[in-house]
């Protein structure tokens, strides 16, 4: 194989890293702090690209890109703060909460689904990426906006980073999550936390589907392959530490595209999904990490 | 007479549908220190998680500076097992209420927030009490009461001693400036130089004139500190000894158990 | 409080038939193809979700590869048939045989894991088993998969043919034969197991209960009729496609579960109705139809989140508890005359802090007797104690709430031990016995010692008919010998079968010999026998013991010889003897209630021993 074939790759491997860990980190947080699988996380990813298309359609360039980038954000931010009164709240003191918030969370991406296949239709959309030229990597010719989309998600993990650890409502944020009743007994409004963090959580899936949405067509249907990757990340990473899902996501990143030049594109989600069972199967809390819920 | 800080009256609660605690009638006054003590398992931290408002009280009222803290009237009984009442019945009791009055509750064997560091847990506690003066000079207090933290300032909950998280618990309980502080078996699982430590803490908070409850299971901590020690059995207080006849562990364990054991 | 009917001739054998037998005639009626097409369809959901029970209500174990069991029938089918072309009644039957396989395997990380894990893996096989079916296209179809898979025949008859008859009657077929093997699996050991092991983990493996073995069991024995159901799918539709591992066909599949209840076995089927038959009524309308059944989801899973079948339970419950209510009303009114006589005295009702109760007081007389009877009686059991007795001694009978001719009460608060041991102490203040003898009779032995227990006024105790407990519920297999007739005794519901098979031995007589007490035990509150038992659990055993062994207080035992339900060599123990009696008296010849079986020898014996106190 040529060293450029070899740096293409890798970086395709990185750039998908990138989004991946954009989208696990998402469903990482929800898991750690409402203690719950939000199996509605890919179609977040879906939506947020959608609502991002539908703006760009209307202003175009660069700066429509950003005007798209800012209002999807801010919309699927309010939306999932809603989400969480409607789908996890009413049944937060049952002792079924982790099932019946699967049942949930299936229906509300179902409703999403079927509401942009009712809105936009069943064709293939895709956003027009900002930046189209292209330069040179050690050889391999790569997408500037590729450059970009890596450096701003990993950005903004790092802002989220920033966020939880050093303000104090990220702090709150935290505290909810270890110990709800002590939270409560601090004067914390821990439903509002439990909301915000939701709230995070799908603007981050927005800022990953717009990116995915640039790079590929979306259709109403692409929701299940962001909720399937985030998975096995999570999984693969464990939740030990904020980082230990990004570590993982360009793991995954990077086994699956050099799994799909040489095993080809239907063995490599095999791959992954196998790596999967294995970690769950050696060390369940994940390879980076132990197990623990934690923020 | 002045008016009594906390009030309980014919306070009914526990689990639905399990009853833990009946018609407990109690008042503390502003200067009052008061000991719970009775045997594990028969509702003292019920009682306590009920006044805190983390549990619905079925029955009865929770006054506190002349407020009522809990929602008039009897708790419905559930009559669908299925149906789910979070929804549509409103908590009796809201915590947020009973920590801006400034009653604070600090929980049993708190672990609190295990992957925060103790300056961080200081940084968001005083958040109940952002609107009550004084919390700055709470805070150097603070490193007064526990110089203990300020070596452990950076580290984790999780690396820390049970007597260090208590003291953690305390000082984040101490930072929502209460007016009666709530300490729920505070020597539980300490060695004894901790225990001597804490003890003094405990004093020491006495003395700056915050009204302490305090539920343990050691009578020598306890005696020493109260000047009223209520014996708790069965989920009902069954008895009431003032500061004079304070009793030794084995009058204590007498008079609780009697000649059942 | 999960109740699912059983087969046998005490109860619930007619709706079940009668069930049945509407499906089987139905086709008579529904000829129109596309309306047994949803039935058709129906019952394969039910069967899917039934199944899917089987491993989540009751093994506890949160398997999302469920639909791979149907999917592995549906290309197991579709491979064996249509590629290799073995027969297609063939293919249907080995097909489990891989599903089961695949099940094994599956069981080996599971066993390791707990919680979301076992979600998060299972959902992961299901996506392995995907990939492997799009990767080999050429057996496969991969990602369009297979159409025209061959039809099922019988000779040269198309079951498709009249209007799809045969497809209904072996779909009904499978539903049949998979509800008849989850019930016997149910009440089989290894379900018994898989349900001790759902409910209390550790107590379950400390009692020997292998949970690799139940778990592996769990699973296998779950993955037999889903793969049948997929193979049945793939002949009815004459289609394979990938589409089955898809998140909508989860979400219609867990929603029938879900909206049935957990935990039940007739709860899929309802909901199988209900959410197929909305879903092909609204099937003209695309992507509506989604949001809406997904609307209805979510609302039931947030307001009720037991599922479709508790709403029915509770319904039935309601009805059944403003009967009893009713009876014991009009039962107030009417036999108050018969009553009387009987006891001697007339009973009023008088409220206590657990409702009204009411009361047979003979007012006069120094020292009180207060006689507490059993689960499911009254206070008539009484009688002849009532006028042997009331020369000498003051004598109150009253019935327990929900009991009787008192009306119902609060199931939560006011049917337990200790709610009715605070009655008693309210009849005490308010009629003003004084230091009463109490004489408690099976659950009013319990409720006797409780009273005791709290340090009431009480100058004697005797029970009759009931086992000291120490530890719960670890003593209860000690004290008493377990029969089907003790689990009545707990049971909210009863068939007249098993009412009349419970007053029999309880009270060992004939319909005819004791009308009124054959009547209480129709009357009962069906809540407050289960209630009663189910907070024996929060019961202070250790205080009650105390009672009987502090010595404080005089303590003795009354049994009868023939009681099927006491371990007579538990209470004959030398811990629980008094000076009074160092082993419980017997009464010859008696059994469970020796005052109405041989009232005058326990009426003698009784009056020794309370002139002793």
């Amino acid at each position: 194989m040529a060293f450029d074939t070899f740096m293409f790759i890798l970086m395709s491997g990185i750039l998908l890293g990138g989004l991946y860990a954009l989208m696990a980190t998402g469903l990482a947080v929800v898991w750690t702090t409402l203690g719950v699988f939000n199996f509605a996380h890919g179609t977040f990813v879906m939506l947020g690209a959608y609502i991002a298309w539908q703006v760009t359609q209307s202003v175009a360039g660069g700066f429509g890109f950003m005007i798209a980038v800012v209002l999807s954000i801010l919309v699927m931010f309010c939306l999932g703060f809603v989400l969480h009164f409607a789908l996890i709240k009413p049944f937060e003191r049952n002792q079924n909460v982790v099932l019946l918030a699967v049942i949930s969370t299936l229906a509300a991406a179902s409703i999403i689904e079927n509401s942009v296949l009712l809105g936009w239709g069943p064709r293939d959309k895709q956003i027009a990426p900002p930046i189209g030229s292209k330069i040179d990597f050690f050889g391999a010719s790569i997408n500037t906006f590729d450059f970009v989309i890596l450096g701003v998600a990993l950005l903004t993990l790092f802002a989220l980073a920033v966020f939880l650890r050093r303000t104090t409502m990220g702090r709150t944020l935290r505290a909810a999550a270890q110990n709800r009743e002590a939270a409560e007994l601090m004067g914390l409004n821990v439903p509002k936390l439990f909301a915000i963090t939701l709230g995070i959580s799908a603007a981050t899936a927005a800022l990953a589907g717009i990116f995915v949405g640039s790079l590929r067509f979306i259709s109403p249907t692409f929701g299940a392959d962001p909720l399937m990757k985030s998975l096995i990340v999570v999984i693969l990473g464990g939740v030990a530490r904020f980082t230990s899902p990004i570590y993982a996501a360009f793991v995954v990143g990077i086994a699956e595209s050099f799994s799909a030049y040489f095993l080809g594109l239907y063995w490599s989600p095999a791959l992954l999904f196998a790596m999967m069972i294995a970690v769950l199967l050696i060390k369940p809390e994940g390879l980076f990490g132990h197990r623990s819920k934690t923020l | 007479m002045t008016e009594p800080l906390l009030e309980l009256r014919g306070l009914s609660g526990g689990y639905p549908p399990v009853s833990v605690f009946r018609d407990v009638d109690l008042s503390v006054n502003a200067d009052e220190y008061v000991g719970f003590f009775g045997p594990n398992g028969h509702g003292k931290t019920t009682l306590l998680k009920t006044i805190a408002g983390l549990i619905d009280p079925w029955d009865g009222g929770i006054y506190f500076a002349g407020k009522r803290l809990n929602a008039e009237g009897t708790m419905r009984a559930r009559v669908s097992h299925n149906f789910n009442y979070d929804l549509f019945r409103k908590r009796r009791i809201n915590t947020r209420d009973v920590v801006d009055a400034g009653l604070i509750y600090v929980m049993q064997g708190n672990l609190l927030f295990p992957e925060m560091t103790v300056e961080e847990i200081l940084d968001i506690a005083p958040r109940a009490a952002r609107s009550r003066p004084g919390v700055a000079e709470m805070r150097e207090q603070i490193h007064e009461l526990f110089p203990r933290l300020r070596e452990r300032w950076s580290s984790k909950i999780r690396y820390l001693s049970g007597g260090e998280r208590q003291m953690v618990s305390i000082a984040a309980g101490l930072l929502a400036m209460p007016r009666l502080l709530m300490l729920d078996e505070p020597t539980l699982g300490l060695s004894p130089k901790l225990r001597i430590e804490l003890s003094n803490a405990v004093r020491k908070i006495r003395e700056t004139g915050v009204p302490l409850i305090i539920v343990d299971q050691n009578v020598e901590f306890l005696t020493s500190l109260v000047d009223r020690l209520i014996l708790f059995d069965h989920g009902t207080i069954t008895r009431e000894i003032r500061a004079g006849d304070m009793p030794d562990h084995d009058q204590l364990m007498d008079m609780m158990f009697g000649g059942a054991h | 409080m999960k109740y699912a009917p059983p087969f046998q001739r005490t109860n619930g054998f007619l709706p079940v038939l009668l069930v049945f037998a509407v499906l089987l005639l139905l086709p008579v009626v529904v000829t129109e193809t596309y309306a047994r097409h949803t039935l058709i369809l129906v019952f394969v959901y039910a069967v899917l979700a039934s199944n899917w029970d089987l491993s989540l209500g009751y093994g506890g174990i949160v398997n999302f590869a469920h639909l791979g069991f149907f999917a592995i029938g549906l290309y197991g089918y579709a491979i064996f048939a249509k590629v290799i072309g073995v027969d297609p009644w063939l293919a249907l039957l080995v097909t489990p045989v891989f599903a089961v396989a695949f099940a094994v395997l599956l069981a080996i990380p599971i066993l390791r894991l707990e919680g979301i894990y076992v979600i998060l893996v299972t959902i992961a096989a299901t996506q392995l088993l995907l990939q492997i079916v799009v990767s080999q296209s050429t057996y496969t179809g991969g990602t369009s998969g297979m159409v025209l898979l061959p039809r099922l025949t019988i000779g040269d008859y198309k079951l498709s043919s009249d209007n799809r008859l045969g497809y209904y009657y072996l779909a009904l077929a499978l539903l049949t034969a998979s509800t008849f093997f989850l019930y016997k699996i149910e009440r089989s050991a290894t379900g018994r197991a898989m349900k001790a092991l759902r409910d209390n983990k550790y107590y379950a493996i400390s009692r020997g209960v292998s949970e690799a073995r139940t778990r592996l069991w769990t699973l296998g024995l779950s993955a037999i009729f889903p793969a049948f159901a997929g193979g049945f799918y793939g002949a009815y539709l004459r289609v394979a496609s990938p589409d089955v591992f898809g998140l909508g066909f989860l979400t219609i599949t867990l929603s029938v579960l879900l909206l049935g209840g957990i935990a039940t076995i007739w709860g899929p089927l309802i909901a199988a109705i209900v959410v197929v038959g909305l879903s092909q009524l609204l099937a003209d309308y695309g992507a509506w139809r989604n949001i809406v059944i997904a609307l209805v989801i979510i609302g039931v899973v947030v307001v009720y989140p037991g599922g479709l079948f508790a709403a029915l339970q509770e319904i039935w419950s309601g009805f059944d508890r403003a009967k009893t209510n009713l009876i014991a009303a009009y039962r107030r009114k009417t036999g108050a005359a018969a009553r009387a006589r009987a006891m001697g005295t007339s009973d009023q009702l008088l409220e206590t802090r657990h409702g009204k109760v009411s009361v047979c007081d003979t007012h006069s007389g120094a020292q009180a007797i207060i006689f507490i009877h059993g689960n499911s009686s009254c206070k008539e059991v009484f009688r002849h104690q009532f006028d042997a007795l009331r020369d000498q001694y003051r004598l109150v009978a009253f019935d327990l709430p929900g009991h009787g001719v008192s009306p119902n009460a609060d199931p939560e608060k006011d049917y337990n031990v200790a709610a009715y041991a605070q009655i008693v102490r309210d009849l005490v203040d308010r009629l003003k016995l004084g230091n009463p003898i109490i004489f408690g009779w099976s659950l009013g032995g319990y409720v006797a010692l409780e009273y005791a227990a709290a340090g009431n006024p009480i100058s004697g105790l005797v029970m009759c008919g009931t086992s000291p407990i120490r530890t719960y519920p670890d003593d209860m297999p000690k004290g008493y010998i377990p029969s089907p007739h003790m689990e009545l005794a707990g049971k909210r519901f009863h068939s007249p079968y098993e009412k009349g098979q419970y007053a029999t031995h309880t009270i060992g007589m004939q319909k005819h010999s004791e009308p009124v007490l054959w009547q209480a035990v129709w009357r009962t509150d069906g809540q407050a026998r289960e209630q009663a038992f189910a907070k024996l659990k929060t019961t202070d055993w250790q205080r009650q013991m105390s009672v009987i062994q502090g010595g404080k207080i005089p303590f003795a035992m009354i049994n009868g010889p023939k009681d099927p339900f006491i371990n007579h060599t538990y209470c004959a123990r030398p811990e629980f003897g008094t000076d009074y009696a160092q082993t419980p008296i017997l009464i010859n010849g008696a059994g469970h209630a020796p005052f109405v079986e041989d009232p005058d020898a326990f009426t003698k014996a009784f009056l020794k021993l309370i002139e002793a106190f």
